[in-house]
């Protein structure tokens, strides 16, 4: 099997067990102090496949990690108009239009008058239109996030890491990827261990 | 969390505003002076129904912004809020307003004691009504059982005393604990905030009815309590705001309120002054557009003759359609600049939208007409008295009163609520 990564895991024992892919190196923090203190670090040293992990949200850590804000909320604005204005062709259309269009089969306008509105009444369309709009905004701000976030995703290296468990509890982690082009393990290992870190280990991929 | 937080200036420099006590004082005099000369005036002027119409819209305005106050002080206290600890203070010292805002009521009183209600409210004078309109005079008969002028007083005695009540109550405890630090204040706040929040349902939504809807007494609509409340949100969300910005950029409470209380304090704004009144206001709208029955949209008719079919455009678009396109945004919420030119906006949007609904008088003579047209050609001079002096002067009185009497409020009782026991919580209060 050939490996992608310029380094690879030491093996453990045997030769029989093939060896595997380096995921990144996973450092253990005990306070999200020292944390963000390294993740200011980190981001600094010019890495940018990583990833902070904390059993909690930590108000500044995005700051630390630079990360930047999502154009998530344009997107979805954009969606919510979209639903707006599906909402108002579907109901001119199917109230108001008295030619044919072709959505999978022929379909056509139903012009009804209803209590002497005008076929295209505002007012009577808006309950739908807005319903549209809130339908779209929150199905593509699920689905966007999603797609973001690389999701869904079946498992993840660092699941099967026993250090890693405490990450629910009450250790904080930053983990860099081998992909970053400054990852070089064993400097980048010491680099970790410099910012505090109270353990340092490689995982597999 | 064990990093260290910014040290916070809790000296009295930062948190007491004794320099603000005399400025309130003459503000609030000058406003006395102004209302009580207006209304001597006003009783000579020929037409007392528009004078008395524009106290009710002033006297309501200035009463929704206290009362906007108040529920954002039961809401704080109902959900055990955090986050609003630091801008409870100017809450409490708007909401305080209610125990003298009662006086702007008296005089209805008056007029009631000598026998001229009927100037404004047109159900007080049957015999009145029935010459004009014969129609309109039987429906509003069949009401008189609630309709009376003894009942309404009552009525009204009991909403101002129960909002003179919840007031004290609430700010009265607040304060109790800034010199005893008893937890005791918050757990009881807490407990009593539910029974409160039903009582304040239930006096506006009521109010609301008294004194704005029966002005038409003939028309109704089930969703208008709502609507009255949804206002007294945009007003006090706003001047809550106001006042923060303000005692800020007077030098107070430097590093304690922060970009990220304004952010929500901007939030609220949003989500109660903007959206929720939008879905209010279309809610009433569209059903009785829809239901199109003459005795309902008639309302609805005399806000689109004349004038008023421009006011209620630049209510649609001042009230929603611009605000909610400015407000959406992260950054016009939480950089001050921005949020002050929303919250003084937002305030003459409630302001205006008073206007729209205290002013207009449905005209008695629309049964004879075949077509909407013809009324709006018929109508098509009718003046909304924009202009009318009764309109600015006696919301500067007002607002002079509301202002001064705030800040007075302010000075004596301190700017932050320091011995409460989330205020660690609200000064490191961050939005994720």
């Amino acid at each position: 099997m050939t490996t992608l990564s310029p380094i690879t895991a030491p093996v453990i024992q045997g030769n029989q067990i093939p060896r595997k892919r380096l995921y990144g190196i996973m450092a253990e923090f005990h306070d999200p102090a020292t944390l963000m203190a390294a993740a200011d670090k980190v981001r600094m040293a010019g890495f940018r496949w990583w990833d902070c992990h904390t059993p909690f949200p930590v108000h500044g850590l995005d700051q630390a990690m630079g990360i930047k804000r999502t154009i998530l909320p344009v997107l979805v604005f954009g969606a919510g108009m979209t639903g707006t204005m599906i909402g108002f062709c579907l109901q001119a259309f199917t109230n108001a239009a008295s030619f044919s269009i072709w959505a999978l089969v022929w379909v056509t306008g139903y012009p009804f008058l209803i209590s002497g509105k005008p076929l295209i009444s505002l007012p009577a369309f808006i309950p739908v239109m807005f319903e549209l709009t809130i339908l779209l905004s929150a199905l593509s701000a699920v689905g966007i996030m999603f797609l973001f976030n690389g999701l869904p995703r079946w498992n993840h290296p660092l699941l099967a890491n026993k250090r890693f468990l405490r990450v629910t509890d009450d250790r904080f982690f930053i983990v860099i990827e081998s992909r970053d082009p400054r990852f070089f393990a064993s400097r980048t290992e010491q680099f970790l261990k410099d910012l505090g870190a109270k353990a340092v280990e490689m995982v597999e991929a | 969390m064990s990093e260290s937080a910014p040290a916070i200036n809790l000296t009295p420099a930062n948190i007491r505003a004794d320099a603000l006590a005399t400025p309130g004082t003459g503000l609030r005099i000058l406003g006395f002076a102004i209302l009580i000369i207006a209304f001597v005036m006003g009783m000579r002027t020929p037409d007392q129904g528009l004078f008395l119409r524009t106290w009710m819209q002033s006297w309501l305005f200035v009463t929704s912004i206290s009362l906007g106050a108040l529920f954002f002080l039961i809401v704080h206290h109902i959900t055990h809020a955090g986050w609003s600890v630091v801008v409870r203070r100017p809450a409490e010292a708007i909401a305080a307003n209610l125990q003298w805002l009662w006086i702007g009521f008296l005089p209805f009183v008056f007029y009631w004691w000598k026998g001229e209600l009927d100037f404004i409210f047109p159900w007080a004078n049957l015999a009145a009504l029935k010459e004009i309109s014969l129609a309109e005079a039987e429906l509003v008969a069949k009401k008189s059982a609630f309709l009376n002028e003894k009942f309404f007083m009552i009525r009204a005695a009991v909403y101002v005393l129960t909002w003179f009540v919840l007031a004290r109550f609430f700010v009265g405890n607040s304060v109790a604990q800034d010199s005893d630090g008893s937890v005791a204040h918050t757990k009881k706040l807490e407990k009593w905030a539910g029974p409160a929040a039903i009582l304040f349902g239930l006096t506006t939504s009521f109010a609301a009815f008294d004194w704005i809807m029966s002005l038409n007494p003939a028309w109704f609509s089930t969703m208008f309590g709502l609507y009255f409340f949804v206002g007294c949100c945009t007003g006090g969300f706003a001047y809550i705001g106001i006042v923060c910005l303000r005692l800020q950029s007077l030098g107070y409470l430097k590093g304690i309120i922060t970009t990220e209380h304004y952010q929500d304090i901007g939030k609220l704004l949003f989500a109660f002054g903007v959206v929720f009144w939008a879905y209010i206001a279309f809610s009433q709208y569209m059903l009785i557009w829809y239901g199109n029955i003459p005795e309902e949209t008639a309302w609805f008719l005399a806000r689109q003759i004349g004038e008023w079919r421009w006011i209620s455009v630049v209510l649609l678009f001042g009230h929603f359609i611009l605000p909610f396109l400015f407000l959406i945004s992260r950054w016009t919420k939480r950089w001050r600049g921005t949020l002050l030119f929303a919250c003084v906006w937002m305030v003459a949007a409630q302001w205006f939208d008073l206007y729209y609904l205290i002013q207009p008088k449905i005209p008695h003579d629309i049964g004879a007409y075949d077509t909407y047209e013809q009324i709006l050609a018929q109508y098509s001079n009718e003046s909304a008295h924009f202009l009318s002096p009764w309109n600015w002067v006696l919301l500067i009185g007002f607002m002079l009163m509301l202002t001064g009497s705030t800040m007075r409020r302010l000075s004596s009782m301190g700017l932050l609520c320091i011995k409460d026991p989330r205020l660690t919580e609200s000064l490191r209060f961050e939005n994720m």
